[in-house]
């Protein structure tokens, strides 16, 4: 019923964006490396550790206070849990989401959007199980969700920046959600 | 006022089609999917059930023949959107989904309860823009929603993966490529590919079709539109070493009604549809003579601005049907308000007659001969009165019909094999002589605020009186159906579709009725938009509030499912 209810209240709010910039859209862009280390939590605690990760990203004008970004990953997770016939999994992310500069907090930027999470597990075993725990990696298992973000440029140098993303993600998995903490820090250059 | 005798006008006419809101199906032919305005059941990308509530009769859309179908597929018994074979516009696309759920790192710390394997959703192709008229295209795309449930029965039935890519065993999988010619005369096309599509028959199997090559063929040229394909088709079923394989043409021929004709009282178009075929081996379907020619004729009269007549006839040497209408607008207009008032009729003695006449039915020793081709013929007519007033940005309509068919198609079960959790009919496709009635009444309310905002509210009801124990499917009873548009700052979408139908029940397909529960369902797309570079980066959520449940006998889970399309227009 609560997600009845507030797919009603969605449904006949009203947009707070209502007036309509010019538009702006890819007048700025940026690309940029990042790399950070990636934080299970709740139950994921269990399954996998902490892993660094490392990746590529760009960064386009959307509206005037308003930045689209796509990002993509690669880490290596490895695994906690015990019985598991793989030391970790591969794991590569892509994500899209939109930057809000809120005058107030600048040069902090809020941000949300979905993710792709691509995994499969890091094992040459010719026999595949699926039947038990860790079986289903041994072929390859996608799951979207959806993240909010801090975007903290911190350093100017000309057309570089440096800055620190601090990501909460959640992916729509079963038979529990898996939520995850992502801290990273990136150098991003300007193209246009 | 001109405007809003246009959205007066138009809120009658386009109410079914926007019923379904501005929500991205997943993938081109499975818009039924976020349907509110009736029955829409879906089975796997291969096969729906689509009523709408206000149609009239027993039948599902796609099942009954139209020339608007030409350049549909015919799977089985069903015209289908899906897979389409109609080039996109110029643009390179990417498309891929998932049905929520896969456990990724829960998997390691899950050992009871494990949840069954999700799976993806694929696309991906292009078409060049026009360099002297010349362009090509390419387009791979593949369905694994709706395969997980099924996959393990049917693949002993095929001696591969049956699919381009992955091991899903996908209801479907295509790719094809070629070339076409644009200019002010002729736009052509000629298209070749591999396909593999799971059918689902009358008795509730599913049947897999390997098409490689087929090739498809089109010219649209002068008022005329012309489609001829060849399709190389094998069938099998591993588990009992049987193998066949069907050589088919098909296509059609078009003369359409001209733009100065359609200005004119009396608007003709006229056509012929074909299908050769030549079997071999174990087919599991067979066309009478094995070949099927459909002449048909279409025809407008426009005495009046407020007064129309259309009438669809096609006959051939097995099958004959009609589909005709009288429809009047308010002769007189009044601001803001419109008028309509109609009878439609549809007669004939199949309503599919390109599909196939027999299904050959054999599982653990029974076998049977399936007709699908009913002797006698079905009457249905319906009137109908539709209403709409608009005032500055709101507008309220409504329409109720009442309707009664004769001869409706249903299935006589002569019996029910039960293999693997899995109920397979067998008897023959028949007909309800008696008369089934039904009145329906539907009400829509629309806002909107300039290009920003548009919000629809709709409901309606059925009461049908019949032996509905006989139908395929009893449809549901009622429904009600919001749908929202955003248009935000002008490059960013949101559209929303929330919907709640009641019970609906298959009858007929097992030893025991399918009830499929009457629920809610709410669908959202999200999409930035950059007009002036011409790309669109959507991103679709489908079935979020639903219980993921079956919905069509021997079919799998409709999941909750999120796909994302990246689109760049040329």
């Amino acid at each position: 019923m609560k997600k009845l209810l507030f797919a009603l209240l969605f449904l006949v709010s009203v947009t707070a964006f209502a007036e309509t910039p010019a538009d702006s859209a890819f007048s700025k862009s940026y690309v940029s490396i990042e790399g950070g280390e990636m934080y299970p939590f709740g139950d994921l605690i269990d399954a996998v550790e902490n892993s660094y990760y490392g990746g590529l990203g760009f960064r386009y004008s959307y509206w005037d206070d308003f930045d689209g970004f796509v990002h993509f990953n690669y880490a290596y997770v490895k695994v906690r849990a015990e019985g598991i016939p793989y030391p970790g999994v591969h794991q590569f992310v892509g994500r899209l989401g939109l930057d809000w500069h809120w005058k107030k907090i600048r040069p902090l930027a809020v941000g949300a959007g979905f993710t792709c999470n691509w995994t499969r597990a890091d094992s040459d075993d010719e026999v595949k199980y699926y039947s038990g725990r860790g079986g289903m990696l041994l072929d390859n298992e996608t799951e979207f969700g959806w993240f909010v973000r801090a975007n903290l440029p911190f350093l100017y140098f000309k057309e570089y920046t440096a800055g620190l993303n601090v990501l909460w993600e959640e992916l729509w998995t079963l038979p529990e959600r898996s939520n995850m903490l992502t801290i990273g820090f990136y150098i991003e250059r300007r193209i246009w | 006022m001109k405007f809003s005798m246009m959205l007066t006008t138009l809120s009658i006419v386009a109410f079914s089609v926007m019923a379904n809101a501005a929500i991205d199906p997943e993938m081109e032919g499975m818009e039924p999917v976020s349907r509110g305005d009736g029955t829409f059941l879906i089975g796997g990308p291969t096969y729906h059930f689509d009523r709408i509530l206000g149609a009239g009769g027993i039948h599902s859309e796609s099942e009954l023949w139209t020339p608007a179908k030409l350049r549909d597929r015919l799977l089985f018994n069903r015209m289908s959107a899906l897979p389409s074979w109609t080039p996109m516009e110029p643009s390179v696309w990417i498309k891929t989904g998932n049905e929520l759920g896969d456990m990724i790192y829960q998997d390691v710390i899950t050992a009871e309860d494990r949840p069954a394997n999700r799976t993806p959703i694929l696309e991906g192709g292009f078409r060049t823009p026009s360099i002297k008229g010349f362009w090509a295209t390419v387009r791979g795309f593949q369905d694994d929603h709706y395969s997980s449930r099924t996959s393990s029965f049917r693949r002993k039935e095929v001696s591969d993966e049956f699919a381009l890519f992955g091991e899903n065993y996908p209801m479907f999988s295509s790719i094809y490529g070629g070339l076409g010619f644009t200019n002010d005369v002729i736009n052509t096309s000629v298209l070749a590919g591999e396909e593999y599509i799971w059918e689902y028959a009358e008795s509730s199997r599913w049947i897999p079709v390997h098409m490689a090559p087929r090739v498809e063929a089109r010219a649209d040229f002068w008022n005329f539109a012309l489609t001829a394909a060849f399709e190389k088709a094998e069938y099998q079923n591993d588990k009992f070493k049987e193998s066949g394989e069907r050589t088919e043409v098909n296509g059609s021929v078009l003369y359409k009604c001209s733009e100065s004709c359609q200005k004119g009282v009396f608007q003709m178009s006229a056509g012929m549809a074909f299908r050769f075929v030549s079997d071999d081996g174990d087919v599991y379907t067979g066309l009478d003579n094995d070949r099927v020619l459909w002449p048909f004729m279409q025809l407008r009269v426009q005495p009046l601005r407020w007064l129309k007549a259309d009438a669809m006839f096609g006959m051939n040497d097995s099958d004959w049907l009609v589909q005709d209408s009288i429809e009047m607008n308010s002769p007189f207009p009044v601001k803001g308000m419109g008028v309509t008032i109609g009878v439609k009729n549809i007669s004939g003695t199949r309503l599919n007659p390109l599909a196939d006449d027999v299904e050959y039915f054999s599982i653990l020793n029974k076998k049977d001969t399936i007709d699908l081709a009913p002797s006698g013929q079905m009457n249905l007519v319906q009137a109908y009165l539709a209403f709409a007033d608009t005032v500055a940005s709101v507008s309220l309509g409504g329409r109720a019909t009442f309707w009664a068919e004769h001869g409706a198609e249903t299935f006589h079960k002569e019996g029910v094999v039960e293999l693997s959790d899995m109920d397979f009919r067998f008897g023959d496709v028949s007909r309800i002589n008696s008369w089934i009635k039904g009145i329906t009444g539907e009400l829509w309310l629309d806002a909107w605020l300039e290009d920003m905002f548009k919000f629809r509210a709709l409901a309606g009801f059925e009461r049908i009186d019949g032996p509905t124990e006989r139908f395929e499917v009893t449809p549901s009873e009622f429904f009600v159906a919001f749908t929202g548009d955003w248009l935000i700052r002008k490059s960013f979408r949101v559209s929303h579709s929330l919907r709640y139908r009641s019970d609906a029940q298959w009858n007929l397909r097992g030893h025991d009725p399918l009830v499929v529960k009457g629920d809610w369902y709410w669908d959202a797309t999200f999409e930035q938009q950059f007009p002036r570079h011409g790309l669109y980066l959507t991103g679709t959520i489908i079935h979020v509030l639903a219980d993921e449940v079956v919905q069509v006998p021997n079919g799998d889970y409709d999941r909750l499912r999120f796909v994302c399309t990246v689109k760049k227009t040329f």
